[in-house]
């Protein structure tokens, strides 16, 4: 009774009172679901090691140009084949562009680069005097010479314009110095180490961008399919098992034969889609099947929640709901699932490699090497090197990947709230 | 659901598992062979008329024999099989071959080279042991040219007279037909086959020309091209009367057709049309095969030949058993319990993707001759796996060792791994339709760009030559020409010369295409970074799998693709006129009238030197426009036992097992 | 015993729809592959050309083709195989499919038994040194390849330790490391799916009410907890089964095992248009079987599911 006459007739004081704690629970804000989950993360040192490595990888893939490596593509023959790891001995220490069959400027690139800038200057200020046909002369001399003499292309083929950027800034830093080969060298006489590093970011590309398109089409696709229930849900999921038995490793080499017709391949170049790009989108067009169910699931037990009928009662969309409400109250489970979704789809990649429809040469990726790396193995002669640092770089990113994946699994339960 | 049902599980799963366990082992009662080797693939098939490949040769060289057989010179063997006398290598290790003979005992060769008469052995036998005809030999080649029969490989028995009209049904008015009736005892069987009606072709009543529509596709037209062929109605002079025969279904109102008559011939239409299942030119009058007795089998060619007697050790040419195929039909007469063959081995089974064992055949004339008494042939596909097996002991000779560790196995004690140079060329095939390669300066660039020692010592390892020319060493009495060595800095003056050298845009990219395979990949990587080194011309790598490769070729749709070309046979002859102008496997976009005109002399010369003397000139003329890059050539890759005597090494490759003896 | 028809009956429906779709894809998608059967390094002649073709009905417009090989695939003939004359695609799938099935039968027990004993045991002790070694070994097998896998077993167990046969197919011996190499991956993901499965079930009341009974460890385990863990597992056992299958084909190829594994990629390399085909509808089919297996088997593992309700 006393409560209930408190409540409708607040005095001054009580409202005070109210704003006052009020104030005080604004203040101390109760913990997001993230902000719990990820303070409980840090406790579980497993997944934080992970977590930092997988950062520390993603970093040294994305900024492999700038670091202080060999090329990765660079061939050479005569004096580097099959190098076991070391640092000793002069064979070790390579400088940039000092392979004599480039032929650069006193056997280094920096010089060369630096003759390639001024020949490129002296030219473009030639053309600028000169007019008529002297000049249409002179323009097709300098278009040739920046097209086919540029030093960097000779070390890095064609390099993106980012890259391009990135290498010469490397250039600017490190000058011709490099690290010596500490992983060896492959049958080509490449460095095993600049290798690794150049690969990582074709294989996290791929795992982090398959990933994603997998998570964009199952999460939505899920949340639909188990939102609006009854038969579209059985249709829909109907549909998915149909995919779920369809033999994906058949159709994958049909669609990237049909891809890289020239034909196809010219249309494709004009949009500006390369066949990496189509690999990447494919693969996560594969994997998303799993995710919808989980997500499909997740839903489904979320819809009958107080929340969702108070987000009916206030009048939202269903889109609304479904996007706004559901989705983000799902990705605990979808997080988690990233993490094992994300190894399988290098592990994938490395098959395709296996059966020569992966990565196409001279692009490298983890796959690329490992598979490289396992038709090194022979009982006759082991080329350790081949196969140990570009499949210890995998298998750490997959441990990893899993690790964090345990982590994040706990620390987003909600029963382990209080442990 | 029921709970006995669910107490069984347990059980059926048990069942399911032993039986599991009893069918995986039943595979293992199998005693073990004299000699087992890898063969590289599955075979296809054990059809002469149907088969192609490597991996088929070498066992249908055992399972049959032809006229005659590859041989090394000067290897001698008395009649229990003693050898009497070996012969040496010559300074690479390899072994001169010669034909000598098969089922066929001797020949004689007309003066001209165009008729040879073979002599068939008395002691040649089926494996049934019935005995052997020349009429054997008419019959099988009359099935491999037969167009129903398809034949991939029939066009290797083209170089008999008339043949290929036979193949591709082609007649002519005046000429003898063979017109086979649908009244054939199995449907969908070639043999035996239905009535067959000979006579003069007359006339052909064909119905109005098809008009196509403007928007009809190229395949409309095909087909309705086909069909009016179909509906043709052809006019035979039968025992002095003109019966009509059509192969199509509905010939109404053919009486309406325009007809083409032979010049001079009765002009009166018969009135009902027989209907038949094949219109073919008459065999025994257009093709250049008799036999006039049991023993004597008589071939008159087109042109002088002088590789003849070798293309009869090939297996398009050898005999197969017609009551066999007649009484089995096919493919029914391949399985092991039905075929009959005539070579030195009999085939006991089959397992596919697994092996394919045969057995001395007791009947063969030679048997006494052939030391291996089983031999197990396997057909998996991966090299690594071959290799391990060799080096445990399970197999006495694999063809293909893998190269990743060539250095390692030349370096072997055992000294099992000596590779000798073979009759293959690995080359580069240019598009000339595209640009840069269009240019000719360019070419040659390419050409001197590329350090193909550099290539053959360091990447493929196993003692390539690098090549200069198309045709590789080898061959007897022949030269090549040879194209420029490697010079990087020549390179960079000749492409200075091309229309491209001071283009905007620079020089446009080439694509290098291969097929999926680690051995071209890194090919194709080395002459990237010496084309980008020395030249600054860009090359993308492109790989695909092996049919997309070979269709983007066939189309045209490369700008460089890697190659290769096997010989059918030890002439120059093989290797120079597939580059005619639109010859089938030129798919260059090259041609050029002088190169055209020394090929045909070649094919026209009776004399043997002088017809090298042409090839050269016109192998010369390649090299020089260089529509294809010469990058190395060949060594054989097979290791074999030790225990292996009677294995000669030699430049096709070929190791029939009935030369082998295994020695402890 | 109805309810089992019943059940059967609506899947059976289901699945020869899945088996169109896939049917029909595959069909078409291998026929815009540039490329055919008859492509070799020698091109044809022309003339010869048109005459194979016509023997496998290859120059009939796509529908005809597609209509007539459907009716004849509807009466379980594939037809011959283009590349492999001397056989019926039936003939190749039935010498294929026993090995490759009892193969994947033998990699799917070494998965379920160690599976589920390190994961029992992983469970049991939980964050000892056990645990984490076995976890770590788990997640080494699903992330390693399983041809890498394959090649270093080779290399140590074949010429190391000279314990197995290098390759082929026939007896015990030659079946270990196949089976090993195919099965570790699903092992690993098994043994973390029943750890998982274990720690939930061990939380539970009724667990606690059979330790309060005094039982054994074992006995609990063993008769109580481990039905409920395995409800994961067993739903997984069905994409395990086509992860399997196409795993088969890497190593198939390694240990050169006569199986059908190695005609899926290739016939499909090789436009061997009815081959391919019958391999994807037995693959196909074959995934189908195992769902409607897992199916059951929930059914057996715990009392209360219905099948009519799947």
């Amino acid at each position: 009774m006393v409560e209930s006459q408190d409540a409708k007739q607040p005095d001054a004081s009580e409202l005070e009172r109210y704003a006052a704690l009020l104030d005080e629970a604004r203040r101390i804000k109760g913990t997001s679901l993230w902000q719990d989950a990820w303070r409980r993360l840090k406790r579980n040192r497993l997944a934080m090691i992970s977590l930092w490595c997988l950062v520390a990888v993603a970093m040294l893939a994305a900024f492999a140009p700038l670091l202080p490596l060999q090329s990765p593509l660079d061939k050479d023959l005569k004096d580097r084949k099959n190098l076991a790891p070391g640092f000793r001995g002069q064979r070790y220490w390579v400088k940039l562009g000092e392979r004599s069959d480039l032929r650069f400027a006193s056997d280094s690139l920096t010089a060369e680069l630096a003759k390639f800038d001024d020949e490129v200057a002296e030219l473009k200020t030639k053309v600028r005097a000169a007019s008529g046909t002297d000049r249409e002369q002179l323009l097709g001399e300098l278009d040739g010479k920046i097209h086919n003499s540029d030093p960097l292309e000779k070390l890095w083929h064609n390099p993106g314009s980012i890259v391009r950027q990135l290498l010469r800034l490397r250039i600017m830093l490190f000058g011709d110095w490099c690290l010596p080969s500490l992983f060896g060298t492959d049958d080509l006489g490449r460095d095993v180490l600049s290798r690794v590093f150049w690969g990582a970011r074709v294989s996290l590309i791929v795992g982090i961008v398959a990933t994603l398109v997998s998570l964009l089409i199952g999460v939505t696709y899920g949340a639909v399919s188990g939102y609006l229930g009854g038969w579209i849900d059985s249709v829909m999921m109907r549909i998915v098992d149909i995919l779920y038995s369809i033999p994906f490793i058949f159709i994958v080499i049909f669609i990237i034969t049909i891809l890289s017709a020239e034909e196809t391949k010219a249309k494709m170049d004009a949009l500006g889609i390369n066949q990496l790009t189509v690999f990447y989108v494919l693969i996560g067009a594969i994997y998303w099947l799993t995710m919808a169910r989980v997500v499909r699931g997740q839903v489904i037990s979320l819809k009958t929640e107080l929340f969702i009928d108070a987000a009916h009662v206030v009048g939202a969309s269903r889109a609304r709901i479904v996007f706004q409400h559901l989705i983000p109250n799902v990705m605990s489970v979808v997080i988690v699932y990233l993490t094992l979704t994300i190894p399988a789809v290098m592990r994938f990649e490395a098959f395709l490699s296996f059966l020569g429809v992966g990565v196409q040469a001279p692009d490298v990726s983890w796959g690329l090497l490992v598979d490289e790396g396992v038709k090194a193995v022979t009982p006759i002669k082991i080329y350790w090197w081949l196969i140990a640092f570009s499949g210890g770089a995998l298998a750490a990113t997959l441990f990893s990947l899993n690790f964090l994946g345990d982590g994040l699994r706990d620390a987003l339960d909600p029963r382990m709230k209080n442990r | 659901m029921h709970p006995t049902l669910r107490n069984a599980f347990p059980y059926v799963a048990l069942v399911v598992l032993m039986s599991a366990l009893v069918w995986a082992v039943s595979f293992g009662t199998l005693p073990p062979a004299d000699f087992s080797f890898h063969n590289g693939d599955e075979i296809k098939t054990v059809d002469p008329s149907k088969a192609t490949g490597q991996p088929e040769h070498r066992v249908m060289t055992s399972l049959f024999e032809g006229l005659y057989r590859e041989w090394p010179l000067g290897y001698e063997l008395d009649e229990e099989g003693n050898v009497l006398n070996a012969p040496e290598p010559d300074e690479n290790g390899n072994y001169p071959l010669d034909a000598a003979p098969g089922v066929a005992e001797s020949v004689d060769i007309s003066e001209d080279g165009r008729v040879y008469t073979f002599h068939i052995r008395e002691a040649a036998k089926w494996s049934d042991g019935s005995k052997f005809t020349a009429d054997d030999f008419v019959w099988s080649w009359r099935r491999t040219l037969h167009p129903e029969t398809a034949s991939q490989y029939a066009y290797q028995l083209w170089y008999l007279k008339g043949a290929k009209k036979y193949t591709t049904s082609t007649v002519t008015l005046g000429g003898l037909i063979e017109v086979e009736l649908s009244d054939r005892l199995r449907v969908g069987q070639l043999f035996p086959r239905g009535t067959i009606r000979r006579g003069k072709l007359l006339g052909i009543a064909r119905p109005p020309e098809p008009q196509h529509a403007p928007d009809a596709s190229d395949e409309d037209k095909a087909e309705a091209e086909s069909e009016w062929q179909e509906r043709s109605v052809y006019l035979v002079e039968e025992n002095s009367k003109v019966v009509a025969f059509s192969k199509g279904e509905s010939t109404s109102g053919w009486s309406n057709f325009k007809v083409d008559w032979l010049a001079g011939s009765a002009r009166d239409l018969p009135s009902e049309v027989v209907n038949c299942l094949h219109v073919l030119p008459d065999f025994e009058a257009t093709v250049g095969v008799k036999a006039p007795d049991d023993k004597t089998l008589v071939v008159t060619l087109q042109n002088r030949t002088p590789f003849f007697l070798h293309l009869t050790t090939f297996y398009p040419l050898f005999p197969m058993n017609r009551k066999c195929i007649e009484t089995h039909g096919t493919p029914a007469w391949t399985k092991p319990e039905n075929i009959v063959s005539n070579g030195t081995y009999n085939l006991e089974f089959r397992r596919f993707r697994d092996r394919l064992r045969l057995v001395k055949n007791p009947l063969h004339w030679s048997h006494k001759q052939v030391k291996l008494e089983t031999v197990d042939v396997f057909g998996f596909k991966s090299e690594t796996t071959a290799l391990n097996m060799y080096l445990t002991g399970q197999l006495d000779w694999i063809t293909d060792a893998p190269s990743t560790v060539i250095p390692q196995l030349m370096a072997r004690k055992e000294r099992d791994y000596v590779p000798t140079p073979l009759l293959i060329i690995y080359f580069y095939r240019i598009n000339v339709t595209r640009a840069p390669c269009d240019d000719i300066h360019v070419r040659r660039a390419l050409n001197m760009a590329i350090d193909k020692q550099l290539i053959c010592d360091k990447v493929t390892q196993a003692g390539q030559q690098p090549a200069r020319s198309l045709v590789p060493p080898g061959l007897p009495g022949y030269r090549s020409p040879l194209c420029e060595p490697f010079d990087p800095v020549a390179a960079r003056e000749e492409l200075k010369k091309s229309k491209y050298a001071n283009l905007p845009g620079g020089i446009p990219k080439v694509e290098i295409l291969y097929n999926t395979n680690e051995n071209h990949r890194a090919i194709a990587e080395v002459i990237q970074q010496q084309w980008k080194n020395n030249l600054g011309i860009d090359a993308e790598l492109k790989n695909s799998e092996w049919t997309t490769y070979l269709s983007s070729i066939h189309s045209q749709e490369y700008s460089i693709a890697r190659a290769g070309w096997v010989p059918d046979y030890p002439d120059a002859n093989t290797f120079i006129d597939m580059w005619v102008t639109g010859g089938e496997n030129n798919e260059t976009g090259w041609g050029n009238p002088d190169y055209d005109a020394f090929v045909k002399k070649a094919a026209e010369e009776p004399g043997l030197d002088r017809r090298l003397r042409w090839m050269e000139q016109a192998e010369e003329i390649l090299m020089a426009e260089l529509p294809i890059i010469p990058i190395y050539y060949y060594v054989s890759k097979g290791m074999v036992s030790p225990r292996v005597k009677g294995f000669f090494p030699n430049v096709q490759d070929q190791h029939p097992l009935y030369w082998m003896r295994i020695e402890d | 015993m109805g309810e089992s028809l019943q059940f059967l009956f609506r899947r059976a429906g289901w699945y020869l729809a899945t088996m169109w779709v896939v049917y029909t894809v595959s069909f078409f998608l291998m026929h815009a592959v540039p490329g055919g059967p008859f492509d070799a390094e020698r091109n044809l002649p022309p003339e010869v050309r048109k005459n194979v073709e016509a023997q496998f009905n290859l120059n009939d417009p796509l529908p005809v083709q597609y209509f007539d090989h459907l009716t004849r695939a509807l009466r379980g003939d594939f037809g011959a195989s283009i590349k492999i004359p001397d056989f019926t695609v039936n003939e190749i799938i039935g010498q294929g499919f026993p090995i490759s099935a009892s193969l994947g039968l033998f990699a799917m027990v070494f998965a379920v038994c160690l599976g589920t004993t390190a994961g029992v045991v992983s469970a049991i002790r939980r964050e000892s040194f056990v645990d984490f070694s076995f976890m770590v070994a788990a997640t080494l097998g699903i992330a390693v390849p399983n041809f890498v896998l394959a090649s270093l077993a080779i290399i140590l167990f074949v010429f190391q330790i000279q314990l197995l046969p290098a390759a082929g197919w026939g007896s015990l011996k030659q079946i270990i490391l196949p089976a090993i190499c195919l099965g570790a991956p699903y092992a690993g993901y098994i043994s973390r799916l029943t750890r998982t499965g274990m720690l939930e079930v061990l939380g539970r009341d009724y667990i606690r009410t059979a330790f309060a009974k005094g039982l054994s460890e074992r006995r609990v385990v063993v008769r109580h907890a481990l039905r409920g863990a395995l409800v994961p597992v067993v739903s997984y056992l069905g994409p395990a089964v086509a992860g399997v299958m196409t795993g088969s084909l890497v190593v198939e190829k390694i240990f050169a095992l006569p199986g059908m594994g190695s005609h899926f990629i290739e016939a499909a390399f090789q436009r061997d248009y009815p081959l391919a085909l019958g391999v994807v509808v037995v693959y196909t089919a074959l995934v189908l079987l195992m769902n409607t297996m897992v199916d059951f088997s929930y059914a057996i593992l715990d009392p209360r599911v219905k099948l009519g309700e799947l």
